[in-house]
């Protein structure tokens, strides 16, 4: 689910996502730093850019920015 | 989770009185306050049973002292890590007042610690600092209206520039004054209550709170801003990246070299030396101990040449360089542009920076690896540093034995010990059990650091140098000469001969490098430049095997105590086999060529 723009709710993983826009948190995985980062189910975020390559995903959480690796971003299911 | 009746586990933080607690978020300033408001005689500590270290120091508010402690900053106070634990404990220990700093521009999860922290029903003070970066971001706050919303003093800071501390301090000092009141009804106390209190509910709070007192201006991105931004992408990131890094080796190494040579070597043999020969001349009468202090591997010779001349302008000039990138803000985002290639060597960009930091010196480095979420990179790390990482002791004594020869050596050592890192990672990632958690870090702003906080890092970083690197320095450069003296080193030399020399190429002299390489890593390069006619090749294979061989005696004695003697003992053996066996070799492969 590549880059689909279904504002029904399709579900993708921020990983694949698409850059610059919103997205809404679906499932995340139960570590305590995702949580006290705010990326908790509900939570409204936006997607910045995945590296390429394997590299990490930078995402922005209300102001700040945080960068994620891709074994756990690929984990981070959203929608929108 | 708060327990207001349990004793504190550490009876040396729950005694001390008037105890003032600095809290928030990381990477919000705190250090900056901390160093703002204490004086010189500032003390880190470890919080017993815990890997997590803090800082404490005196501050005056009023005519009362008080001991103010730089708790290490936490994005909340759910239990969720050690840090986390530790701060609750601090909260529970009875502490006169907390002065809690808000990152202004990352208002929604500061404000959500800052909720939290007022459950322990100790007096809060807030500061709500990086105003200007906010504002240059786009943002300015209503201060009094968030004061009401918290129901506490907050005080408008920048912190690096000095700007409201003092108003910090008179705000503190009406909290102090007002009568203290303390946990006696402990069903009363929040913390008591069931632990299931909505932590949506705290979250939802700080948003509210957050979007009322924000409004949003024109944003007016300074430089700085701009090139923390770009740091974060491919391009321009990764050649800034590379410049920085090759800025760093610049000043380091120049730096080093042009302090050594100006100041400390005409110290060394223009003063010191000569005083003390002709001291100890005057009084010790010609013979063993004469020699042992002043001969040629003398401790008042070697001593002052090997420690002030050589290897403390490289230290010196090191930790200029790493505190001003650690403060600046620019190590996370080398993390972030390196991460996927520490990911194929199975380990995660935020290792990056601990291994950095072994290239300063070894110990500090595996007692930074505890910021690592498993064991196996705990591991993993530390071996890497230990196996392939020069601290810059060594690097500058390398520097000096290949002074004299192509520069290629040089870039031949770098390109050995990045091959060899590669292994090793590569290798222990595959063999060791267990995981290495991915890469979860927040992106600081990118600022100029703070000349105090700054200054005073740097002092701290070096009294801790001088006072770990001292004893085993001069401890070696003793076993130096007395091995010299006794004739043992001959004796030893005899024996260890066919390696030496057979299967390693090099002189006979070079044994005594072997032996003090045990103490000291620099030890294992030194004696090689006292060698004449040393060849190219020679140097390289010499100081492949110092590059490769054992951690010093301080290594050992950290993984020891951080991991276990196993651990110490086969990271000490490995490295022997395999500064033995590549060294070699490089040398059995020249010769077929030559």
């Amino acid at each position: 689910m590549k880059g689909e723009n279904n504002f029904n709710g399709s579900h993708q993983s921020i990983y694949n996502a698409k850059d610059n826009l919103q997205y809404i948190v679906v499932n995340a995985p139960e570590l305590g730093i995702l949580k006290s980062l705010g990326i908790i189910e509900n939570a409204m975020i936006q997607k910045l850019m995945t590296h390429r390559f394997g590299g990490p995903v930078l995402i922005k959480v209300d102001s700040s920015e945080i960068a994620i690796g891709k074994d756990i971003a690929e984990k981070i299911i959203v929608r929108g | 989770m708060a327990k207001c009746h349990d004793i504190n586990e550490d009876p040396r933080i729950y005694e001390k009185p008037n105890k003032i607690l600095l809290m928030g978020n990381p990477n919000v300033g705190k250090s900056v306050f901390f160093s703002n408001m204490t004086g010189i005689h500032v003390v880190s500590s470890n919080f017993a049973g815990t890997t997590v270290t803090y800082t404490e120091g005196t501050v005056n508010i009023g005519d009362k002292t008080y001991t103010l402690i730089d708790v290490p900053g936490t994005y909340s106070l759910e239990a969720t890590s050690e840090a986390e634990e530790v701060a609750i404990r601090f909260l529970n220990s009875n502490p006169v007042a907390v002065i809690c700093v808000l990152d202004a521009t990352n208002l929604e999860r500061n404000i959500k610690l800052g909720l939290e922290i007022q459950k322990y029903n100790v007096p809060v003070v807030y500061a709500l600092n990086l105003l200007d970066v906010a504002k240059r971001h786009g943002t300015e706050i209503n201060v009094g209206l968030l004061s009401r919303e918290l129901g506490a003093p907050v005080v408008p800071t920048v912190a690096v520039k000095g700007e409201g501390i003092e108003e910090l301090k008179q705000e503190l000092q009406n909290v102090l004054n007002r009568t203290q009141f303390t946990c006696s009804n402990c069903s009363a106390c929040p913390s008591c209550q069931s632990c299931s209190r909505n932590e949506l509910d705290i979250w939802s709070r700080a948003k509210y709170i957050a979007s009322r007192v924000r409004k949003n201006v024109d944003g007016n991105l300074s430089f700085l801003d701009r090139l923390g931004k770009s740091m974060l992408k491919p391009w321009p990131g990764i050649p800034i990246a590379l410049l920085i890094i090759i800025l760093s080796l610049g000043v380091i190494v120049g730096g080093g070299k042009a302090l050594r040579a100006v100041l400390l070597l005409p110290l060394v043999n223009n003063v010191l030396v000569p005083l003390f020969k002709s001291l100890f001349s005057a009084i010790v009468p010609e013979g063993v101990l004469l020699n042992i202090l002043i001969g040629e591997y003398g401790i008042f010779v070697i001593g002052f040449e090997w420690i002030i001349a050589l290897i403390f302008p490289y230290v010196f000039l090191f930790y200029v360089v790493f505190s001003f990138l650690e403060d600046s803000g620019v190590l996370p985002r080398l993390s972030v542009l390196f991460d996927n290639i520490m990911r194929k060597m199975g380990i995660q960009g935020g290792s990056m920076i601990t291994i950095l930091m072994g290239y300063g010196c070894a110990v500090p480095a595996i007692i930074g690896s505890r910021t690592a979420t498993t064991r196996k990179e705990r591991l993993i790390i530390s071996a890497v540093v230990c196996f392939a990482v020069p601290c810059i002791s060594q690097t500058g004594a390398l520097i000096s034995l290949f002074a004299n020869f192509s520069p290629v050596l040089l870039v031949l050592m770098l390109l050995l010990s990045l091959v060899i890192m590669i292994t090793v990672s590569t290798v222990l990632s595959r063999i060791l059990k267990g995981k290495v958690d991915p890469m979860v870090i927040e992106i600081p702003n990118l600022l100029m650091p703070n000349a105090k906080a700054y200054g005073k890092k740097l002092m701290l970083r070096m009294k801790h140098f001088l006072v770990e690197a001292e004893a085993p320095m001069l401890l070696s450069v003793v076993i130096a000469a007395l091995l010299k003296e006794s004739g043992l080193l001959n004796y030893i030399a005899v024996y260890l001969e066919p390696i030496v020399s057979g299967w390693l190429g090099l002189p006979k002299d070079a044994v005594i490098a072997l032996i003090l390489g045990i103490v000291r890593r620099e030890m294992a390069v030194a004696p090689l430049l006292a060698i004449e006619g040393l060849t190219a090749l020679q140097a390289f294979v010499g100081g492949t095997v110092a590059l490769l061989y054992l951690p010093c005696l301080s290594v050992f004695g950290i993984l020891s105590k951080e991991f276990n003697t196993k651990v110490a003992l086969a990271i000490g053996t490995s490295t022997v086999v395999t500064a033995f066996t590549v060294a070699g070799l490089i040398n059995q492969i020249a010769h077929l060529f030559m």
